[in-house]
């Protein structure tokens, strides 16, 4: 932590790099010694690309990494128990954020391979794999944003402990009041945990209930997660690549995966869609490219059929949204009308959180029963799960809403009536959320850092040691 | 590649066939990507036409959507990696 501010680059990179590698070893040891072989090899690979760009050594670099990919983080799932639902085969079996370090190094060596400027030392090439906020969960990070940073010399800024102890705090509160009481329900009544675990003879509601709620759990926990990693990195200074844009707003398939995971889904695209949909022009050729990627999406999540399912639902919803749009434009259809906005934002929250169901649920038979349940009529008669499940999934759900819609105008009004336009201690790029929070920060400052330190402390055992007395990070799975 | 002229051809296409909302006025330096006005599948349709504009050839593969994010970066992005068209 000290290292972030070291005045030697250098030696800051050393200080920085030996901290997180120490940190991944509490893991576990082998765990370190594959992300150091990675790293090592991956940095040979890139130079040799670098040295001559030839499609033979792209390809090595792609498939020594899918071997790798393969072997530690999908075999040992194909080996458990469950290997057809998506749920049960997954675990921490393979190194914790393999998945994430694995494409992190794939875009440097693709980088490289496109003539990309950056040129790392092998110092700070380990330092992007293995970099402490990042390496267990991501965000999936590129090197051409972390490098400038990596040899910046940076001094110690209130805006920036400002900003990242806001965002521990609001990541905090995501993870354990919104995911936790959306897992486990009402005083433990039953939440989505028990509603997919559990089985019961589900009705029409009782899915679509635990579909909208697992996609906000899953959307409290890994925005959570995202946050507490990103302001943990922004108090030491650094810029990491945002998650997610309020995606429950989203009005089509298109937008609700360009603010969903953002860091894995620019990736894909950059790497995986635009390369091949480019490769030969046609729609049908970006119609394919597009579900392709998309199964790269959900195969990522885990080598199983229900994941894979998942990823072509999403793909063939992409395309069908595409197929929709031309049509609009072609018969000239009035899209841009309030009506047509709302309802185009009703219907895609309720197609992906259909799809939720594939990606939850224990396996991909109880998928297809959920699924048979919201086409049947006659099971919307009766509800089995606990009446308080509902009331949470709705309630939730407007707060979740009204926040992502209201909040960025209501922080706009708070930091105008607090601060006015030309106050002092404005900082050029601050969000409205920022400067209120900066705002509380000048003038209480002192009465907040015992809660403050204990949230970060809560923080600490919930992202580090798991052992917190609340469910650990989804997203560890992966 | 006459970029004078091309950038404001570029900026209208834009306007008129992509982004297709007349309150927002576009300049060469708007983001188009990271703002969110270009998606992917607008992206493959800029470049066929700025391959067809500039009469050059985009390698797949070669270009990333921080390359495209505004009229001005994708002008030096094609005149860094555009190939001559085969004949």
């Amino acid at each position: 932590m000290l290292g972030a501010w070291l005045p030697h680059p250098r030696a800051r990179q050393v200080l920085l790099l030996t901290a997180s590698y120490f940190y991944y070893w509490t893991w576990a040891g082998w765990f370190l010694a594959l992300l150091v072989a990675s790293s090592v090899v991956n940095f040979g690979l890139a130079r040799l690309v670098r040295r001559r760009r030839s499609p033979t050594r792209l390809w090595v670099a792609i498939a020594l990494n899918v071997s790798l990919l393969y072997l530690f983080r999908y075999m040992p799932s194909l080996g458990s128990a469950e290997a057809s639902g998506a749920w049960g085969s997954v675990g921490t079996l393979g190194p914790i954020g393999i998945s994430f370090w694995t494409f992190q190094a794939l875009s440097y060596v693709y980088d490289v391979y496109r003539e990309d400027e950056a040129d790392p030392s092998l110092l700070e090439f380990c330092l992007y794999m293995a970099f402490w906020p990042t390496v267990l969960m991501g965000p999936i990070c590129r090197l051409s944003k972390l490098l400038p940073q990596f040899r910046h010399v940076r001094s110690l800024s209130v805006t920036d402990v400002q900003s990242g102890t806001y965002r521990i705090a609001l990541g905090v509160f995501m993870k354990l009041v919104c995911a936790q009481l959306l897992a486990t329900g009402w005083y433990g009544r039953g939440g989505v945990v028990a509603g997919f675990d559990t089985p019961t003879a589900l009705g029409g509601l009782d899915v679509w209930a635990l579909a909208l709620g697992f996609g906000l759990q899953l959307f409290f926990d890994f925005a959570a997660y995202s946050h507490i990693v990103i302001g943990a990195a922004r108090i030491f200074g650094f810029r990491l690549a945002e998650n997610f844009h309020a995606p429950y707003l989203a009005r089509s398939p298109t937008e609700f995966w360009q603010c969903w995971h953002m860091s894995l889904s620019s990736w894909i695209r950059d790497y995986v869609f635009l390369p091949m949909a480019m490769s030969r022009r046609g729609t049908t050729t970006r119609f394919v490219a597009l579900v392709l990627s998309m199964t790269l999406f959900g195969l990522w999540h885990g080598a199983t059929v229900a994941f894979v399912a998942w990823g072509i639902y999403n793909g063939v919803l992409l395309v069908l949204h595409r197929i929709g749009q031309q049509l609009a434009q072609k018969y000239r259809l009035p899209m841009d009308s309030r009506f047509a906005a709302v309802a185009s934002w009703a219907f895609t929250l309720l197609l992906v959180s259909l799809g939720w169901v594939l990606f939850r649920a224990s396996s991909v038979a109880l998928a297809f029963e959920m699924y048979r349940a919201v086409l049947s009529p006659s099971t919307y008669r009766a509800t089995t799960l606990a009446p308080s499940f509902y009331v949470l999934v709705a309630s939730l759900a407007a707060a979740c809403l009204a926040c992502q819609f209201l909040a960025p105008r209501l922080e706009a009004w708070l930091a105008r009536r607090l601060m006015g336009a030309g106050s002092p201690g404005r900082v050029a790029g601050e969000s409205p959320a920022e400067r209120v929070f900066g705002y509380v920060y000048r003038s209480w400052r002192w009465l907040a850092v015992p809660p403050l330190l204990l949230l970060v402390w809560y923080a600490w055992l919930l992202a580090v040691a798991g052992n917190a007395p609340t469910d650990p990070f989804v997203y560890r799975l992966f | 590649m006459d970029k004078s002229a091309l950038g404001p051809e570029l900026l209208d296409y834009i306007s008129r066939e992509i982004v297709r909302q007349p309150s927002i006025e576009l300049t060469l330096d708007s983001p188009l990507i990271s703002s969110g006005l270009v998606d992917s599948f607008a992206l493959l349709d800029l470049l066929l036409k700025v391959e067809e504009m500039a009469n050059l050839r985009i390698p797949a593969g070669k270009v990333q959507p921080e390359d495209m994010d505004t009229v001005t970066l994708i002008l030096r992005t094609v005149e860094r990696v555009g190939k001559p068209k085969a004949s």
